[in-house]
């Protein structure tokens, strides 16, 4: 089923768009935070063994990649929240549309879908571990597992809301079920999955690090519990800024690509003015 | 003034020519308190090419009933609604709908020309297509809004896209659910005008509902008064004001004046309060 090109791009919201400037004034209130830190430490106002200094910060993230380790580290746990997230976008949209469409598969499943989505996704690790090993497939899992719900959750609910109207509008002008779906309910769902699949991708990368900590002991999340343990503060926080990083761009090229592919979607209540 | 009146419809001479035929509809929803009868042994005939208002109080099932005429509402046991003398159990063929709610009824995600295509996207293939909109869009003044979104249109030219985009289907019937309800008073008159020369250009049968007794005397070949709880017709004004017909000189005929005084006076009659 060939889907509808979903909203259409808008000639006169696009001339409006103003191109958001670099933020000059945040960045360099970020900086200044780091160099009050800086101070309060090179000044002996601020001790502690476990608390590094923000240069010695960026000379373990300079060393992490220039032995390899951090771009290796890296690579396993965005690979591994990108699979993930991608198959929970995947289920989540099909079993969405599924339970908002069919009344029978809504009253049968339900009850589950609230139960399993308010089930804290964490609480579900150790047993991930237990039944899937230390392994990659493990991960997977987990991470699919728990980004399935904000998906399949904003799927339902936009289906739902296709009015009644719209309903009385397809059938007037003489639309099979195919069609109705096909040109009413996806558009019409579009902005609500977009907005599932973003909660998603932060939910990925979180769980992805849970479950290195946790469970298989390779990427990002492993390095953090290393670096713990062997008492190299320094190297936590290089791995927790580069990770916070990480997460902020996967967000900004997500945005990127729905505004480039289907623009409108990420604002659902501008529709209509 | 409270029995029922019955005229033939001009021009239906068989029942079988009439566009509708309707005989002793009712139509019952369900509420806490049981059945609740709307429409009761309303009898009523269309004839091809005429154009035919229901006026009544809200809440009186003036909409219900157009609902069942387009399909879209089963009425009670026991009623006859004929479409062309087969009984209505889906929109029957060539029948369309023009909902009040025009913001609601159109894609906001479609610019006017898709939405307008809408009805006839899987029928006809690409220059047909086009044609048959702009077709539609210059009946309705719009042609040079194709590729603007309707957000971007005010309540009247979204009206206009909807009523457009049942043209694009060449429908033989419209019928209109207080399509200028939610209008102000100078582009309701403006699209009453256009309305009538749709009707004169495409000779489509209109059926359309409002509570503005004055839209529909001056809109119609005849006006159906809808009264009572559970409601039935209690008026029949057949229109026979001159074609086309004018916002300023036809309100100043005294067939007019007569006939908006007839009307006003069976709704007054008819219940609770008046205009």
């Amino acid at each position: 089923m060939a889907t509808e090109a979903v909203p259409q791009p808008r000639p006169a919201r696009r001339s409006r768009h103003v191109r958001v400037p670099l933020n000059v004034s945040g960045i360099l209130f970020l900086l200044g935070l780091a160099a009050v830190w800086q101070l309060a430490m090179s000044t002996g106002l601020l001790t502690s063994s476990f608390l590094p200094e923000p240069w010695e910060i960026g000379k373990s993230i300079g060393d992490l990649t220039g032995s390899g380790e951090l771009t290796s580290n890296l690579w396993h746990t965005v690979y591994v929240t990108l699979v993930g997230w991608a198959l929970a976008g995947l289920i989540g949209v099909a079993f969405g549309l599924a339970i908002g469409l069919y009344s029978k598969v809504w009253r049968y499943s339900m009850a589950s879908t609230e139960f399993l989505r308010a089930l804290p996704g964490i609480a579900f690790v150790p047993v991930a571990v237990l039944l899937y090993g230390f392994s990659v497939k493990m991960e997977l899992i987990v991470v699919t597992y728990v980004s399935i719900w904000p998906v399949l959750v904003n799927t339902v609910h936009g289906v739902r809301q296709v009015t009644v109207l719209h309903d009385d509008v397809a059938r007037m002008l003489r639309m099979s079920r195919l069609e109705r779906i096909r040109r009413f309910t996806i558009p019409t769902t579009a902005p609500y999955v977009a907005v599932g699949l973003q909660v998603s991708l932060s939910l990925s990368l979180a769980l992805a690090l849970v479950a290195e900590m946790v469970g298989n002991p390779t990427g990002v999340g492993q390095a953090l519990i290393v670096a713990q343990n062997t008492f190299h503060p320094e190297e936590m926080f290089a791995y927790v800024i580069v990770i916070g990083f990480v997460g902020v761009l996967l967000n900004w090229a997500f945005v990127k690509m729905i505004e480039r592919g289907f623009p409108g979607t990420l604002s659902l209540d501008g529709e209509q003015r | 003034m409270e029995e029922k009146v019955t005229v033939a419809a001009p021009g239906a001479k068989a029942a079988d020519s009439a566009i509708f035929a309707c005989l002793g509809l009712g139509i019952e929803f369900d509420t806490p308190n049981g059945p609740h009868r709307v429409l009761d042994a309303v009898d009523l005939s269309v004839a091809p090419g005429e154009f035919v208002s229901i006026v009544g109080q809200s809440g009186t099932g003036k909409s219900t009933l157009l609902r069942i005429l387009g399909g879209l509402e089963r009425p009670a046991a026991g009623s006859s609604v004929r479409h062309r003398g087969q009984e209505v159990t889906e929109p029957p063929e060539g029948v369309l709908m023009v909902f009040q709610d025009y913001r609601g009824s159109l894609l906001p995600w479609r610019t006017v020309e898709k939405n307008v295509m809408l009805g006839i996207e899987k029928s006809t293939s690409g220059a047909e297509r086009k044609e048959r909109c702009q077709e539609a869009l210059e009946l309705v003044g719009l042609a040079d809004r194709a590729n603007d979104h309707p957000w971007r249109l005010s309540g009247g030219m979204q009206q206009r896209v909807q009523i457009a985009r049942s043209l694009a289907m060449r429908p033989e019937v419209l019928l209109m659910d207080e399509p200028f309800g939610a209008l102000d008073a100078m582009t309701k008159e403006q699209l009453q005008d256009e309305l009538l020369s749709v009707h004169a250009a495409t000779g489509a049968t209109i059926v359309f509902v409002t509570h503005d007794i004055e839209e529909a005397i001056y809109l119609s070949d005849r006006v159906l008064v809808l009264a009572g709880a559970p409601a039935r017709v209690t008026e029949e004004l057949t229109i026979e004001l001159p074609r086309p017909r004018d916002q300023m000189r036809t309100k100043e005929l005294p067939d007019y004046l007569r006939l908006r005084q007839t009307a006003y006076t069976a709704l007054r009659g008819s219940g609770a309060g008046g205009h």
